[in-house]
């Protein structure tokens, strides 16, 4: 069964269509990597299958149902939007620790995700204070907070230092193993290259491609998952990459 | 909705800028008593009297207790949104009725808190200067219990009150602004304006100011003043928690 399901998904701003009859599955157990030229509809996808905007017709489901209808989401999935996301003036671990209320996670899972993502020692420092990549590992932390078995990360190597990358190549990999359905959009395609099994390509709003990059790469004939990318969204591109053809659905 | 609540509570005590109003309506409760025992017998002033104790309990309250919790209240929950802390909110809860009750719920436990606890001061403060001053205390006269019992209440309906003005500008500047801009010159001209000078005391301040000091014949009778109060709260309540449910959560990416 699949985790995450997108089915002909579209949401509107005025004039512009941000997501365009989108359709896609992931299973768990993999890591997809989301990709899309800057305004495909990424972060706006992921917000719709969190429940932070309403599509205008479509679904957007995890384990089968929306987001907003999840009991403890928390426990179910874990997601990283955006690092801005925690009061200045508020200590990590406070942070942590309002996120942990209403889903009644107990400090001990606090202090575990603090350690996990390597922030035990500045944990009584304001956020505020925090550099970008320390803010990054932050919304990780809060990601984990409930051991979720799908996580949806947005961006989520932005800021992290080479060992940070590396060791977020790691933990992805090893919560993938684990049997968790890992989302991840990025812009880095080298980095998701040796990260990610499967890719989603929108551009546009539009699925233009989606499958196993290793399958992907051998139906499109292409060398890199960069090659792949620049060849399903460039401007001359059909609307659909020939590839999806022989790869329409990752499960 | 308990564990709501808690993380709501937590967001307060965890906020300095939102401690700052509160310290300081908690400061004044304590001088102004002692600003009002001092002035008494001079310049025109009575004595010091048993009869001062309901009005010293009083003077907690009004402006300073309320537009503090009023404060704290927009700052918390426009500043969920300034901070996009919103977006941790929703995704830990995303019924956004659910979030919205916890909130106006915490917004109305900190004004039942802080009003007893500045009641709790003024009569510590009283009781200590009049019995200096060798005046009886007469705790049970009249009025004495109604300020107890007034200024809590009324610190409920403005946490209620700053907590949905939050909610519904998502934006704390204009926020308090719209709210010194009520309390300090809209309300003051609004029956100028439209030409009903009677509709004055149907208006939020002055419905306060009549729960606080009893009904005089410019004023609204105490019951019906608490009424319209909590009417101006629900309402602006309900709006609040119509716009959060149907607006998106920003996120600074996408």
């Amino acid at each position: 069964m699949s985790t995450i399901a997108v089915e002909a998904l579209t949401k509107r701003y005025g004039t512009i269509t941000a997501v365009d009859d989108l359709t896609f599955d992931l299973v768990p157990g993999r890591i997809t990597g989301f990709l899309g030229p800057n305004g495909a509809g990424k972060s706006t996808t992921m917000r719709l299958l969190l429940g932070l905007a309403q599509p205008d017709s479509g679904r957007a489901t995890i384990n089968g149902r929306p987001y907003r209808e999840l009991r403890d989401p928390l426990r179910q999935v874990g997601a990283l939007l955006d690092p801005n996301v925690f009061h200045p003036g508020r200590s990590g671990r406070t942070a942590l620790r309002i996120a942990a209320r209403p889903a009644r996670i107990p400090g001990q899972r606090v202090e575990e995700v603090l350690h996990l993502t390597g922030l035990g020692s500045a944990a009584h420092r304001r956020a505020g204070g925090y550099s970008q990549g320390m803010r990054q590992r932050l919304a990780l932390a809060a990601a984990l907070l409930g051991d979720p078995e799908t996580l949806i990360l947005d961006e989520p190597a932005n800021g992290l230092d080479p060992e940070g990358v590396h060791w977020l190549r790691g933990l992805l990999r090893r919560l993938a193993t684990e049997g968790r359905t890992i989302f991840v959009s990025s812009h880095l395609l080298a980095e998701l290259a040796q990260t990610a099994d499967d890719v989603v390509i929108i551009n546009q709003g539009r699925l233009v491609a989606a499958g196993s990059i290793a399958g992907l790469l051998h139906h499109a004939g292409a060398a890199s998952l960069e090659d792949l990318f620049l060849g399903a969204t460039s401007p001359g591109a059909p609307a659909t990459h020939p590839a999806f053809t022989q790869a329409r659905s990752l499960s | 909705m308990r564990s709501l609540i808690a993380a709501e509570l937590l967001k307060l005590r965890s906020t300095r800028s939102a401690w700052i109003p509160l310290g300081a309506a908690l400061a004044a409760a304590v001088l102004a008593v002692i600003a009002d025992t001092s002035a008494a017998g001079h310049g025109g002033n009575p004595p010091l009297s048993p009869a001062m104790l309901p009005d010293l309990l009083r003077g907690s309250g009004g402006q300073l207790v309320n537009g503090a919790v009023l404060l704290a209240w927009i700052v918390l929950s426009a500043g969920e949104f300034r901070h996009r802390t919103s977006v941790t909110t929703f995704l830990a809860e995303p019924n956004r009725l659910r979030v919205v009750s916890a909130k106006l719920a915490a917004a109305a436990l900190t004004g039942v808190a802080l009003g007893l606890l500045a009641e709790a001061l003024s009569a510590a403060t009283a009781a200590a200067v009049l019995s200096a001053h060798h005046v009886p205390l007469a705790w049970g006269q009249p009025g004495v219990l109604g300020a107890v019992v007034a200024v809590p209440l009324l610190a409920t309906a403005y946490g209620v009150l700053g907590a949905s003005l939050g909610l519904l500008l998502r934006n704390t500047a204009a926020a308090v602004g719209l709210a010194l801009m009520w309390a300090f010159v809209i309300e003051g001209i609004l029956p100028a304006l439209i030409h009903e000078p009677g509709i004055n005391r149907w208006l939020p301040e002055a419905a306060a100011n009549a729960v606080l000091h009893g009904a005089s014949p410019a004023a609204l009778p105490v019951g019906v003043a608490l009424t319209v109060l909590a009417g101006y709260a629900a309402v602006l309540a309900g709006a609040g928690a119509a716009l959060t449910a149907r607006r998106e959560i920003p996120t600074t990416m996408g």
